[in-house]
C-alpha cells in the first residue's frame, strides 16, 4: 500500500457549509488543505430545504434576542446561553454576508430579503409564530453550499476530492496529521498540519429510516472518539416529523411554514392537542412524539396504522409550485402520488445529531468540564457540539451554525496557525489505518458488513428511536455488543485500490457501531425525558439532576464511561416548554 | 416483486463490457434501489457513486437504456416489464471502474469562470433586488452538477479535442448565473466568446433535454449569454464606438 506525504499549515475535514465556510476564512492566511470523500458540492448541506433564520424583521418585529430565547427553549434548556446568544446575534450578518456573496434569497415585494415561518420561531418568547426563517425557494441549503464553494474557487483553495480522513495524529496533546485514503487509487495519504478542523457532518446512517445521505457515518466524530476525544450529549438525536413513509426522505418543515397540515385517522388535525397555540409548526421533538402517539393510540393510517399524512391539498396549487417544488418532486417520484390531490404518508425519520464533537464557541475542541482545549483540534457543524441545540434544534438553527461557527473555527484556526511553529510528522502516523485495512482484505470469509449494518439500524430505530424505555436501550446495547464482536470478525469481498466501496462501507460501520454505542449508553443513564430524548419510564424533564451535558468517553478496555458538565446558563431560567 | 435483468457495464479505463444481473425489483423502486441490490448479491465490487439519494447531490448519473439520468430519480415503472435494463457509465467522461467516471474536467473549467463581483452595500449593509430578477437566477442556481448536459453535448461527447476550449453547458449555466446576477459588476462576454466556446454551441438542446432540475439551458442561458456576447461583438454602432474611441 502506498503511502504519500504532504505539508500543510491547516487541514479542513469534510467540505460542507461549516468547512467550506472555514476554508473562506483560512483562505490567503495560511496554507490549507480541503480534504473530502465527495466533491464539495455533493455535500448534505445541499439536501438542506427550508430556511435559515436570521432575526433581520425584514417583514414583521423580531429581534435576536427573540431568536436566542426560542432557541433556549426549543434546545429544552440544554444549549448553552452565551453560545446561543452569540450564534443569534451573528445570524444576521451571516445572512447578509451570504446575500453578497451571490446568494439569491427570495425577495419581499420593496427588494429586501423574504422571511417565512418555521417550527418554534415565535415573536416575544412564544406569543405567536414569526416569520424569521431566509429562503431561496426550498434549496436553501444548496444555494448556501454553492454560494460558499464557489467563494472558495475564487480564493484558490486546494480541495482534495474523493479523500476519505481515516485517522488522526495526536502527538503530545497536539495535532501533528489527518490520514485520507484516496478512493481512486487506494493510497494511503500522510497531511502533516499544525492544526486540523473537523466538519464531517452527521451519523444518522446508525438508523434504518433517515434523511441522511448514505456517506452521514460519522467519520469524524468516531476517528477522534477511538483517538480519546470524549463526546457531547450522544443521547439527542433529533427525529424529523415528516419523513416519506418508509423512505426516510425529508419533506421540509416548510411544507408546514406554508400552512400544511399533519392529520391522524378520520383526518383530525391532532397537532391541535397537542401544541393548541403554534399547532403544526411546534418544535420537531414535540410533533414527532404526537405522531408515534396517535399510531400508538391506535389512530395511524394505512393497512398496519403505522403512519399519518401530511397535507398540502388546501394550498393554491401556484403556491406549492413556487415554494415547495422539489419536495413536491420527491412525492411524485418515490410515491407516485400528486401532492396537489393526494395526502402524503409520513413518519418521523432521523435527521441531526444534537451531540457530537465538544467544542467552545470558537470551535476548539474541548475535552472536559473545564474547558481544556486540544491545540489545534477544531471542529464546527453538525458533528460537532458548541452546544447550541442542547437537546433539540430548532428547523434553520442548523445552516445557522454551520455558517457562524464555521467561520469563527476558521478564523480561531488561521490565528493559531500562524503563531504556532510545525511539529515533525509522525513517521508512524498511517501505521494503524494500513494494518486496519490489511485486516479487512486478509479476511475474505467471515461476518456480512451489510447484514450487521442494516442490524443495527434496525435495532437502533425500534428501540433508541422516538420514545426509548430502560428495557429497550438495554436491548439494543447488548445487541450493539454483539454487533461490535461480529465487526470484528468482518470480511469484504473486494480487495482492488480503485472505488473500493466495500472496503470503506465496512470502515464506515465501524465508526457507526462506536458511536450507537456511546448514544445507547448516554440515553441509558439519563433517566429523564428532555427534548429529543424522551423515556417512557421518566416522563419528566429532571432539572435538579439532569441539567448538564454528557461526556462519554472511550476507556482503555474499550468500554464506554460517561462523566458530566455543567449547563452553561444566561438570562432565560428553565421552565416548563409549553407551545 | 418481478425479476428484472440488469445490463451493467463493467470494466475500466482499459476495457470492459456489459454484463447481465437478474434480480428482484420491487413496486415503487428506483433504478438506484436495483442496482444496490446486484451489489449486495451478485457484484460486490461494483463500483458507483451515490450520495443522497433524493436527486439533490447528482452523484449517480449513468446512461440508463442510452439515456442520461439520475439513477435514484428514474422509477423502475418508466421501462418496459419484462425486458432488460442496460446501466452504463456517462461516455463523455474518462472511465474509471464500472459506474464511475472522471468528472474533473468539469470543476477544472470552473475554475476558469471569472468570480462573483458585486456591487457596495446600501448603506444600511443589505442589497436590494427584485422577486423577478431573483427568480431568473435562482433557475440556474438549482443546478446540482451531475454533468448530465456535459454528458450529452455532443461538442465535447463526440470531440475530445473540443475539451480544451468548451466549458460546456453546465458551465454556461453558471457565467449566466453570474451575468445575470443584478448585484454582480463583472464582465465575462469577451471569455465567454474567446476561452468558453460559447460559439460552438448550435442550440440543439440535448442539455436542455436531459436536465434533472429542468432548467432550461438552452433558452434562459445559453442563447442570451449568445445575444449578449454579440451586441458586444458584432453590433455596428458598437463596432463604430469602438472604432471612434481608439481613434
Amino acid at each position: 500500500m502506498n503511502v504519500h506525504h504532504h505539508s500543510y499549515d491547516a487541514v479542513i475535514v469534510g467540505a460542507g457549509g461549516a468547512g467550506l465556510r472555514a476554508a473562506i476564512e483560512v483562505a490567503g492566511k495560511c496554507h490549507t488543505a480541503v480534504l473530502t470523500k465527495l466533491y464539495p458540492t455533493r455535500s448534505h448541506t445541499g439536501a438542506a430545504q427550508g430556511g435559515m433564520c436570521a432575526a433581520l424583521a425584514n417583514v414583521e418585529e423580531d429581534s435576536w434576542e427573540w431568536h436566542a430565547f426560542d432557541t433556549v427553549k426549543g434546545s429544552d434548556y440544554l444549549g448553552d446561553q452565551p453560545a446561543i446568544e452569540i450564534m443569534c446575534r451573528d445570524a444576521v450578518d451571516a445572512v447578509l454576508e451570504l446575500e453578497h456573496f451571490g446568494l439569491p434569497f427570495n425577495r419581499t415585494p420593496e427588494g429586501r430579503i423574504d422571511q417565512r415561518r418555521f417550527g418554534g420561531h415565535t415573536r416575544n418568547h412564544g406569543e405567536a409564530p414569526v416569520r424569521r426563517a431566509c429562503y431561496a425557494a426550498d434549496r436553501t441549503g444548496h444555494m448556501i453550499l454553492q454560494t460558499l464553494f464557489q467563494q472558495c474557487v475564487a480564493r484558490g483553495v486546494t480541495f482534495f476530492n474523493e479523500f476519505q480522513v481515516l485517522d488522526v495524529s495526536l502527538t503530545d496533546g497536539r495535532v501533528t496529521a489527518v490520514v485520507a485514503y484516496e478512493l481512486a487509487t487506494g493510497d494511503l495519504h500522510v497531511f502533516g498540519c499544525k492544526a486540523a478542523l473537523f466538519a464531517t457532518g452527521g451519523f444518522g446512517r446508525m438508523f434504518q429510516v433517515s434523511s441522511n445521505a448514505v456517506t452521514l457515518t460519522g467519520d469524524g466524530p468516531g476517528v477522534l472518539y477511538r483517538r480519546g476525544i470524549p463526546l457531547e450529549d450522544m443521547e439527542f438525536f433529533q427525529f424529523h416529523p415528516t419523513g416519506i413513509y418508509k423512505l426516510g426522505i425529508l419533506l421540509s418543515e416548510a411544507a408546514r411554514g406554508e400552512g400544511g397540515i399533519l392529520r391522524s385517522a378520520g383526518g383530525e388535525r391532532f397537532m391541535e392537542r397537542y401544541a393548541p397555540t403554534v399547532k403544526d409548526l411546534a418544535p420537531r421533538d414535540m410533533v414527532s412524539r404526537a405522531i408515534i402517539t396517535e399510531v400508538r393510540e391506535g389512530r395511524g393510517l394505512g393497512p398496519a396504522k403505522d403512519y399519518v399524512h401530511l397535507d398540502l391539498t388546501h394550498l393554491p396549487p401556484e403556491q406549492i409550485d413556487e415554494k415547495l417544488p422539489d419536495i413536491t418532486d420527491f412525492v411524485r417520484t418515490y410515491m407516485g402520488l400528486e401532492p396537489k390531490t393526494d395526502l402524503i404518508p409520513i413518519q418521523p425519520t432521523a435527521h441531526y445529531a444534537m451531540g457530537g464533537i465538544p467544542t467552545n464557541v470558537d470551535g476548539e475542541v474541548v475535552i472536559d468540564a473545564e474547558g481544556t482545549a486540544v491545540p489545534g483540534l477544531y471542529a464546527a457543524g453538525e458533528c460537532a457540539c458548541v452546544s447550541v441545540h442542547g437537546a433539540n434544534r430548532l428547523g434553520t438553527n442548523s445552516l445557522l451554525d454551520i455558517v457562524v461557527f464555521g467561520r469563527r473555527g476558521g478564523a480561531a484556526m488561521g490565528e493559531f496557525v500562524n503563531a504556532t511553529d510545525r511539529s515533525p510528522i509522525p513517521k508512524d502516523a498511517a501505521d494503524d489505518t494500513r494494518r486496519e485495512i490489511e485486516r479487512l482484505f486478509a479476511t475474505s470469509v467471515g461476518e456480512n458488513v451489510a447484514d450487521i449494518r442494516e442490524t443495527l439500524q434496525v435495532e437502533m430505530t425500534n428501540n433508541a428511536g422516538v420514545f426509548r424505555t430502560d428495557h429497550s436501550l438495554r436491548q439494543v446495547l447488548s445487541v450493539v455488543g454483539d454487533l461490535r464482536a461480529r465487526y470484528a470478525k468482518a470480511s469484504i469481498q473486494d480487495t482492488g485500490t480503485t472505488f473500493n466501496y466495500d472496503l470503506t462501507e465496512a470502515i464506515e460501520l465501524g465508526y457507526l457501531l462506536d458511536l450507537a454505542e456511546a448514544l445507547v449508553v448516554g440515553a441509558l443513564a439519563r433517566t429523564e425525558s428532555r427534548g429529543a430524548h424522551s423515556r417512557d419510564d421518566f416522563p419528566k424533564r429532571d432539572d435538579a439532576n439532569w441539567m448538564k451535558h454528557t461526556l462519554a468517553r472511550r476507556s482503555d478496555d474499550g468500554r464506554v464511561t460517561l462523566d458530566y458538565k455543567d449547563v452553561e446558563s444566561g438570562r432565560y431560567e428553565p421552565m416548563e416548554r409549553k407551545y | 416483486m418481478t425479476q428484472t435483468t440488469m445490463r451493467v457495464w463493467r470494466g475500466d479505463e482499459s476495457g470492459g463490457a456489459f454484463h447481465n444481473y437478474t434480480v428482484a425489483a420491487e413496486e415503487g423502486e428506483v433504478v438506484l434501489d436495483v442496482i444496490h441490490r446486484v451489489q449486495a448479491t451478485q457484484a460486490n465490487d461494483l463500483a458507483v457513486r451515490w450520495n443522497c439519494k433524493a436527486g439533490k447531490c447528482g452523484s449517480c448519473s449513468a446512461e440508463v437504456n442510452g439515456l442520461p439520468r439520475l439513477m435514484c430519480m428514474t422509477r423502475m415503472n418508466v421501462f418496459p416489464e419484462g425486458q432488460p435494463i442496460t446501466v452504463a457509465p456517462m461516455k463523455t467522461f474518462p472511465i474509471i471502474r464500472d459506474l464511475v467516471t472522471d468528472v474533473s474536467f468539469n470543476y477544472e473549467m470552473a475554475k476558469q469562470v471569472p468570480p462573483f463581483q458585486p456591487k457596495p452595500r446600501e448603506a444600511d449593509g443589505t442589497h436590494r433586488m427584485m422577486q423577478e430578477d431573483i427568480d431568473r437566477v435562482q433557475e440556474f442556481h438549482k443546478c446540482i452538477e451531475c454533468f448530465m448536459c456535459q454528458n450529452v453535448c455532443h461538442v465535447i461527447r463526440d470531440h475530445e479535442e473540443n475539451k480544451r476550449h468548451f466549458a460546456g453547458p453546465r458551465m454556461f449555466i453558471r457565467y449566466a448565473e453570474l451575468e445575470m446576477h443584478p448585484l454582480d459588476t463583472n464582465d465575462r462576454r469577451s471569455l465567454l466568446r474567446e476561452g468558453a466556446g460559447l460559439g460552438y454551441c448550435n442550440i440543439t438542446k440535448c442539455c436542455t433535454e436531459v436536465c434533472p432540475e429542468h432548467i432550461t439551458i438552452t433558452d434562459n442561458a445559453i442563447i442570451p449569454l449568445k445575444e449578449r456576447v454579440v451586441d458586444v461583438r458584432y453590433d455596428p454602432i458598437a463596432w463604430l464606438g469602438r472604432k471612434i474611441r481608439r481613434r
